[in-house]
C-alpha cells in the first residue's frame, strides 16, 4: 500500500516509475511529479506503471494532466508497461485510446 | 445470517486504502467475480473520494458512513456524508466517451464510473445538507 515514486533521467528522455496505489490521498504526490518533469524532460516524459497495484479518477486525472501539460511544452508523454489494473480504469473511462502506450 | 458492515469513519484520505480492503474482503465473500469486485472497489471509493473532496471541501474532520448489505437479489452499498449537498447537476448521469484530450473535463469521473460499475445508482440529499449515496449490484444467480 502507498505509493513510491522515482523518477530517472537518461539521454532518451525522462521516466517516472510509479509503485504503488494512485488515489486522492496519493495522487497530489504524483501530480506534482509528473508537472515538474515535464519543463525539463526533452526527449519525452514516459510514466512506467507497471507496479500500480490501484488506480482511481484522481489518478487518471493526474495523468491527463500530465498529458496536457506535456503537450504544451511539446514533448511526449507516455505509460510504460500500464499495469492491469491502469489498463482496466482507463477502459471503465474510456480514456484508453488517449495515451500513447509501449 | 445477516453479514451486513456498518462503518463510520473520518472523512480522511489516508483511511481510503483501508476502507478499500475492508470493501474488497467483504464483496469477496459474495461470489463476485474478481473484474466486478475490482470495480465494485473503484466506485466505493469513488464516492468516498467525492464525498471528501467535494461534501466536506477536503477537510478531514468530517464523517462518512458506509453501508455494505447483502439483499436477496442485490448487494448494496451506502455512503452518506454531512457536508455540503452536491448540486443535482453534478450527479446526472452522462455517457462516456473517448475524448479528445483538449476537451477532457477533470472533473466528475468518479460520479460516471459510478453508475457504470452498479445496476442502481440513487442520490440523494438532506434538505438542511449532506449527501448520500446508494449503489445496488445485482448478485449473480
Amino acid at each position: 500500500m502507498g505509493l513510491t515514486i522515482d523518477k530517472e533521467k537518461s539521454s532518451s528522455g525522462f521516466l517516472i516509475r510509479v509503485v504503488g496505489e494512485v488515489d486522492l490521498y496519493s495522487s497530489p504526490e504524483l501530480r506534482e511529479a509528473i508537472l515538474k518533469a515535464v519543463p525539463s524532460a526533452e526527449g519525452g516524459l514516459a510514466i512506467d506503471m507497471a507496479g500500480v497495484t490501484y488506480i482511481d479518477s484522481s489518478g487518471v486525472a493526474t495523468l491527463v494532466e500530465g498529458l496536457r501539460s506535456a503537450r504544451e511544452h511539446g514533448t511526449g508523454f507516455a505509460l510504460v508497461s500500464p499495469s492491469p489494473a491502469v489498463l482496466q480504469v482507463l477502459e471503465l473511462a474510456r480514456l484508453d485510446s488517449i495515451f500513447e502506450v509501449r | 445470517m445477516n453479514r451486513d458492515l456498518h462503518l463510520t469513519v473520518r472523512s480522511d484520505p489516508k483511511l481510503l486504502g483501508s476502507i478499500r480492503s475492508l470493501v474488497r474482503s467483504w464483496v469477496d465473500s459474495w461470489d463476485v467475480d474478481v473484474k466486478t469486485a475490482d470495480e465494485v472497489v473503484l466506485a466505493i471509493d469513488e464516492a468516498c473520494t467525492n464525498a471528501i473532496r467535494h461534501a466536506y471541501e477536503g477537510r478531514c474532520d468530517g464523517s462518512l458512513e458506509l453501508t455494505l448489505h447483502a439483499a436477496e437479489e442485490h448487494l448494496e452499498f451506502q455512503v452518506s456524508d454531512a457536508g455540503v449537498s452536491c448540486p443535482s447537476e453534478c450527479t446526472e448521469r452522462r455517457p462516456l466517451q473517448p475524448p479528445e484530450v483538449d476537451d477532457l473535463e477533470p472533473g466528475g469521473l468518479g460520479i460516471q464510473l459510478i453508475y457504470k460499475v452498479f445496476d442502481e445508482v440513487d442520490f440523494c440529499r438532506g434538505e438542511s445538507g449532506g449527501n448520500c449515496v446508494t449503489m445496488k449490484l445485482k448478485r449473480s444467480k
